[in-house]
């Protein structure tokens, strides 16, 4: 290919754009995107350390025989068993050498879908009969001494600073009784896995040439091989035009997008089309293992390309090479939390007359005497319950927007809670109650503007940067049902605030066309440009329309959040801002 | 009157010359306007291509009268430089508002070449050094709806009203100045 078809550069940009051949290895649109992900996979596996005190003795003539089975409840009320300890013989003071490995999603309270918010994860300890020998995992617990148990959220262990949790054990009823059943300390520990990552620079040499008029526009893609045979793509390349011996900008594999280095991965080299029907040069079959092995011994690897012949490939002249392998562990999520860093969760909600009238059933802001929750108050819950436990002292700033408060004029920022001078309300309760206090007190006016609560965001976030030291990241979750009517100052505002440790959630409801709303949802690649030609330096927005979410099998908090500790992360690198050294005394051995 | 601002030039993208990406050569001139100060220039890069790097802190006075920086990205071809893209960056977009005016910001601009056509990012970051003489910056941002809105003068006459968006002949306006 080469310069036939007009859209040439925009169509590379969306694979992984273009880059000249005297040019270096970068990229606009791949830089981006990968600067956006900040390398971090959408979970990472955690692993819980367990220990009890002062259990109770129910032995006659030794002390009992421990043991911990972990649970998570799930909405239906059924427990999931997620693994179990050892069973430690004769203490009442065990430290469980077998650890329990768990997912952690951020967007969730615990790693299932459904879930009850005032049970996650049940920790049940049992004194195993004496006369037991043999598999833990084989034991029938109804044969068992009931201990103790106790329940707790994934959250609340990450966000100690120690990442530990002391819990009393309770019997069955949730209550302590009269006797001391002792405790149970959980300890969660990133495993050294999750947290790494290998750096690769690839470079190729004699390709074979696909296009009649000009030389490949070679990339790789990368994938990993799944248990049914086929393969799922973890990463590519951006394209190089015209060069049959390229070499690409570095990619970065987290270990966790392919479980082991020794698992193999599928490489495969394309020339790029246009069109979207890019030809294979050339594939083969290296592990991670094998990749170091090569920049190790300077080797390459002979690309190969099926046959029409069952079974057989031809091997090709063109080769892969590994210029650069460099394993790094980076700083986490997890680390930044349980260092100190907090999460400050504020909300705006949509007063505009298009709403429709409160008293009314059909009313977006209809609120049911029954209890049942009005599409705002959902929003609201899901996203609060999870970022509340990133938050240490749980006061909320809660604006609303496009209404006229009692004895005013239209206001597109004011204090949910009615009071002149301060925004904050405790807790998610509090936001509630004070949405409910305000959809009887405002009256629902216009139009939709977006630019002040941002603005009003913004300048909070920019007073917490400015401070010594500051640990704080802002969430603003804004809930509105229609198109915004201020769409350019919204982006400037966006732009503006897009260097500023804030992220933005916007949850449309109602069945209003969202479309033009996409806009500000930099998931394409494309990003903001404010009407003086500032771009955005990051991408801080998420919008989910929360029809479609409701149709589906996953929350709106799902939907919302599970880009949040990768805005984060691009935010703390990007300012080399690190976790808090008390955690991390050798933080500079970490990049 | 006037404040020290460091802006340190980062790096720019997909820089192009008649439709085809810059083969190396690449520089930046920094310049506010009412300042009498020469041109800041980096140095050149001549590797980095389309996608250039400097990493060069260039420090600059900003009279308190200032509504604009101009940074201008150039390369040097036959002993002669000639120009890729330029972006007039408001002084209010790293001076007053809501940002304080030591903080560190990364910001990136529209990089519009002398026919007015895009033609890539510049990366730069800035940081206001306090100075003795600093005195309260006139911003010039105005309200629309009670929001601050940045843009540029309408005129040269002193006035502080800014207009939103970027004037299709600004480039020329600019050289008359």
């Amino acid at each position: 290919m080469g310069g036939c078809f007009s859209d040439m550069k925009g169509a590379k940009q969306a694979v992984g754009g273009a880059l000249p051949q005297t040019a270096p290895n970068n990229n606009d649109a791949v830089d981006f995107f990968y600067t956006a992900q900040g390398f971090q996979p959408l979970f990472t596996q955690v692993e819980l350390s367990l220990s009890a005190c002062n259990l109770l003795d129910l032995d006659i003539t030794s002390k009992s025989d421990p043991m911990v089975v972990m649970y998570a409840k799930k909405g239906d009320g059924k427990l999931e068993e997620l693994g179990r300890t050892e069973v430690v013989m004769n203490s009442l003071n065990p430290e469980w050498i077998e650890k329990i490995s768990i997912a952690f999603h951020f967007e969730m309270v615990q790693p299932l879908v459904y879930a009850i918010p005032d049970l996650y994860f049940i920790f049940r300890v049992y004194d195993i009969d004496t006369a037991y020998h043999g598999d833990p995992k084989s034991l029938k617990l109804n044969d068992q001494e009931f201990l103790g148990e106790a329940s707790c959220t994934l959250s609340e262990i990450v966000t100690k600073p120690s990442r530990s949790l002391t819990l009393k054990l309770q019997n069955k009823r949730g209550n302590s009784g009269q006797r001391n059943q002792g405790a149970i300390t959980i300890h969660a520990e990133e495993t050294v896995a999750a947290r790494s990552a290998a750096e690769i620079i690839f470079r190729c040499s004699h390709l074979d040439n696909k296009d009649n008029f000009s030389k490949s526009d070679p990339f790789l893609r990368i994938s990993r091989i799944v248990e049914s045979g086929g393969s799922v793509p973890i990463c590519k390349t951006e394209v190089i035009d015209n060069n049959l011996n390229p070499k690409w900008k570095p990619v970065c594999l987290n270990f966790q997008q392919f479980g082991s280095k020794e698992n193999p991965l599928v490489i495969e080299c394309f020339d790029f089309n246009s069109s979207g029907n890019h030809v294979l040069i050339g594939k083969l079959q290296k592990s991670v293992a094998d990749l170091e092995k090569l920049y190790h011994e300077r080797a390459g690897a002979n690309f190969v390309m099926p046959s029409t012949h069952h079974g057989q490939q031809k091997v090709l002249k063109g080769q892969l090479f590994v210029d650069q392998y460099c394993e790094k562990e980076q700083f986490s999520f997890i680390d930044y939390i349980s260092s100190g860093f907090e999460l400050n969760f504020m909300v705006a909600v949509d007063f505009t007359a298009s709403n429709g009238s409160p008293q009314q059933p059909d009313s977006l802001h209809y609120i049911d005497a029954c209890g049942r929750l009005n599409s705002y108050q959902k929003a609201i819950m899901e996203v609060g319950e999870v970022i509340q436990f990133y938050d240490s002292d749980k006061q909320f700033p809660a604006w609303g927007f496009g209404g006229k408060i009692p004895g005013g004029t239209v206001s597109h920022c004011f204090n949910l809670n009615g009071s002149p001078t301060s925004s904050e309300v405790e807790g998610v309760g509090g936001i509630m109650d004070a949405y409910a206090s305000a959809v009887r007190n405002v009256n629902l006016s216009g139009p939709t503007l977006f630019g002040p609560v941002i603005n009003t965001a913004a300048k909070m976030a920019a007073e917490s940067l400015a401070s010594y030291n500051s640990t704080k990241y802002f969430v603003l979750l804004i809930i509105t049902d229609g198109v915004v009517t201020d769409l350019q100052e919204t982006i400037n505002a966006l732009v503006k605030a897009s260097d500023l440790p804030l992220s933005i959630l916007i949850v449309g409801v109602g069945s209003a066309d969202f479309t033009s709303m996409e806009v500000l949802d930099a998931d394409n690649g494309r990003r903001l440009e404010s009407s003086t030609g500032r771009i955005a330096t990051r991408d801080i927005v998420q919008f989910v329309p929360m029809r479609e979410v409701q149709s589906g099998q996953i929350s709106v908090v799902q939907a919302l959040l599970e880009e949040l500790p990768n805005q984060f992360l691009t935010f703390m690198r990007s300012r080399d801002i690190k976790p808090l050294t008390s955690r991390f005394p050798n933080a500079p051995s970490i990049q | 009157m006037s404040r020290t601002i460091e802006i340190t030039i980062l790096s720019a993208e997909d820089l192009q010359e008649n439709k085809k990406a810059i083969k190396g050569n690449t520089f930046v001139t920094v310049q506010c306007d009412g300042s009498s100060d020469e041109l800041s220039s980096t140095k050149i890069d001549s590797e980095g291509g389309s996608y250039p790097k400097w990493n060069e802190k260039l420090v600059i006075d900003v009279p308190s009268h200032a509504r604009f920086i101009t940074i201008e990205v150039k390369y040097k071809i036959r002993g002669s430089s000639s120009s890729i893209g330029m972006a007039r960056i408001p002084v209010s977009d790293f001076i007053g508002g809501y940002v304080h005016e030591n903080q560190l910001q990364f910001l990136s601009y529209r990089l519009w070449d002398n026919r007015v056509r895009r033609n890539g990012v510049i990366n730069i970051s800035t940081k206001v050094k306090f100075s003795q003489q600093n005195s309260c910056c006139n911003s010039i941002s105005s309200t629309a709806n009670g929001v601050p809105v940045t843009g540029i003068p309408v005129a040269g006459n002193g006035s502080t009203s800014v207009v939103t968006g970027i004037p299709a002949v600004w480039l020329n306006y600019q050289r008359n100045i």
